[in-house]
């Protein structure tokens, strides 16, 4: 078993955890990004080909990584980044109104 | 002329110019919004007409290396929904919102040109990131009233949709991985020869993830709290859009790219139909105690998707028509209710069922209209409902399904308890309501034309069935699907 696809695992699923688990909402919002990294750490990890190199185009080299998932984690990174903002967003507005981060308490306050 | 290309861009400049229009004038911005109307009605239309045999566009010309996009019969159906959904749903918000009213007109426009995106793809990725476009926009969409109930409501709905969308992510790498190649017919001809188990983890993921954006008990959890708290004209776009626009990407991802051998061979067909019906049983008995009319009509939506995941899970050519005609029609019947409720709302700030009591009598064209689409989504003839439910069923007796065909019986009883105990509240005479504002020609056009068209497809229901029976063709059969893209 390859040593990073094991680290992809374990980051996905403490991400997820941390997401079902945590009762304070910034905490979650940090579990959230944990998974967007694991997903972008396995799409580098698809990419690589033993000895080659950045993919540039230059007459030199003949052996390339493969440059479509690395296109496909630049989008994947703005998009996860856009997530974090929205959030983020959100969170401060339910911070002014109810003064709590507990996610117990602010179910409660709704009825 | 790449129309295609135009129906995506379109959108989002106009998005962009009405950005910096609002700070200008309100004239030029209005002028914007109604020039830009017609012209993307009249690019709908020039596709829709074009879309049998189907077309393939290549972005760029850069043939199968790049992005292609593809019109076929059932993009075209959701082409035609964007047009009556989306025209009616601008002309009624240009007078009901009263705050934000530019940013909601602006997120609109971002969100119709990420569904349009949607449909409109043949690759894989570029479906997940107009996903999260469309999705992005609807968070901001939900929260965009600022109360507590639309801040609570939009945090849980985005939470819950982007674990969904992580999954599906995971799903689309593992599937580049696999085959190295992101063009849906390319990944189609690869994909025969994976194992069998791999494939099924793949499918599992792509159904989790979608299900979630399609609100498939129990993963519904955030949508009545959202209908609560949104503004009506996005309702009506949510439910006839947004949610449809995932069960598109999903029966598109698994007719054509896993196959419809696969499909039967796994018994996820099996498992899909009974899905459907667990959901529609739930939400009609949630319905039912529910007594703010928002989070009613919520119930109902889900409801409505549970029958049609049963019939676009049967696997058969009926099956796929009935399911793609429920879909217009859900959109359409759904639509008339939120914007009837919209103008009650706007006159009397009438939320609740108490609040609409009497109301047949002061407003009778409004209220018969109501009457209409409710019996409509109920399913009683000769409304549009009633032929899309029957093609339902006459498929699931077909593909040897006689449980769910009973349930579905079952299920439209189950609805007309709770759409007749709004009706009887409607028609009780009472004697204490004042106007607050009376509503306005521009908000009642377009909540006519929509009822209109629950009874116009429910007489003559050849109209929007000769666009609908070609959907078959391209699913059941992906090897057609297959040699139009390469082929072009």
């Amino acid at each position: 078993m390859e040593l990073p696809y094991v680290v992809v695992i374990i980051l996905f699923c403490l991400g997820i955890y941390t997401i079902i688990m945590n009762k304070n909402l910034i905490k979650i919002v940090v579990g959230v990004n944990i998974v967007e990294s694991s997903l972008i750490l396995l799409l580098i990890l698809i990419s690589f080909k033993l000895g080659g190199t950045a993919p540039i185009l230059d007459r030199k080299y003949e052996l390339v990584v493969d440059p479509i998932p690395q296109a496909l984690a630049l989008t994947a990174i703005v998009i996860g980044g856009s997530f974090i903002a929205v959030m983020l967003a959100l969170v401060i507005k339910i911070y002014k109104r109810y003064g709590t981060l507990n996610v117990d308490e602010i179910r409660k306050l709704r009825g | 002329m790449e129309s295609a290309v135009w129906i995506i861009l379109l959108p989002l400049l106009t998005a962009f110019f009405l950005g910096i229009f609002k700070l200008y004038s309100d004239k030029l911005f209005y002028s914007l919004v109604i020039v830009s109307m017609v012209i993307y009605l009249y690019l709908l239309i020039l596709v829709i007409n074009d879309s049998y045999p189907p077309k393939v566009y290549s972005i760029g010309d850069w043939g199968l290396l790049g992005i292609n996009l593809m019109v076929d019969s059932f993009s075209a159906m959701f082409l035609l929904i964007i047009a009556i959904l989306f025209i009616t749903v601008i002309i009624f918000s240009l007078n009901y919102i009263k705050v934000n009213k530019h940013k909601f007109i602006i997120l609109t426009y971002v969100m119709i040109a990420g569904i349009a995106g949607m449909v409109l793809t043949a690759d894989l990725f570029n479906l997940y990131v107009f996903l999260e476009v469309s999705s992005m926009s609807s968070y901001a969409l939900t929260a965009i009233k600022k109360t507590d109930k639309s801040i609570e409501s939009s945090f849980k709905y985005l939470i819950m949709s982007t674990f969904g969308s992580f999954f599906i992510l995971l799903a689309t790498i593992l599937t580049y991985y696999l085959t190295g190649t992101l063009n849906m017919a390319e990944i189609s001809l690869e994909f025969k020869s994976v194992p069998f188990m791999i494939k099924s983890t793949i499918m599992f993921f792509f159904i989790f993830g979608y299900g979630i954006k399609i609100g498939l008990v129990p993963l519904h959890a955030w949508m009545p709290d959202s209908y609560e708290a949104s503004p009506i004209p996005y309702n009506v776009l949510s439910s006839g859009l947004v949610m449809k626009s995932a069960i598109y990407a999903l029966i598109r991802l698994l007719y054509v790219i896993f196959g419809v051998e696969f499909l039967t061979e796994s018994g996820i067909l099996n498992i899909g139909v009974f899905w459907g019906v667990l959901t529609f049983i739930i939400a009609h008995t949630l319905a039912y105690q529910q007594s703010n009319l928002n989070r009613l009509l919520g119930y109902s939506s889900i409801a409505q998707i549970g029958y049609i995941t049963i019939g676009l899970f049967l696997g058969n050519e009926k099956g796929l028509i009935g399911g793609s005609f429920h879909i217009l029609n859900h959109g359409i019947m759904k639509g008339t209710l939120f914007l009837v409720l919209g103008i009650f709302y706007y006159s009397l700030k009438a939320d609740e069922i108490e609040d609409i009591q009497g109301l047949g009598y002061k407003f009778p064209v409004l209220s018969f209209t109501f009457v209409v689409a409710a019996l409509a989504i109920v399913g009683l003839p000769p409304f549009n409902g009633f032929v899309s439910k029957w093609l339902i069923i006459e498929a699931a007796i077909e593909a040897g399904f006689f449980y769910a065909a009973f349930f579905i019986l079952v299920g439209t009883f189950l609805s007309l308890t709770y759409y007749l105990k709004v009706i009887i509240k409607l028609y009780t005479k009472t004697e204490k309501k004042t106007l607050i504002e009376k509503p306005d020609l521009s908000l009642k056009l377009p909540t006519f034309f929509l009822g209109s068209l629950c009874i116009l497809f429910g007489i003559v229901p050849s109209l929007p069935l000769s666009l609908i029976n070609n959907i078959p063709k391209f699913l059941l059969n992906n090897s057609e699907y297959i040699r139009i893209l390469l082929g072009g």
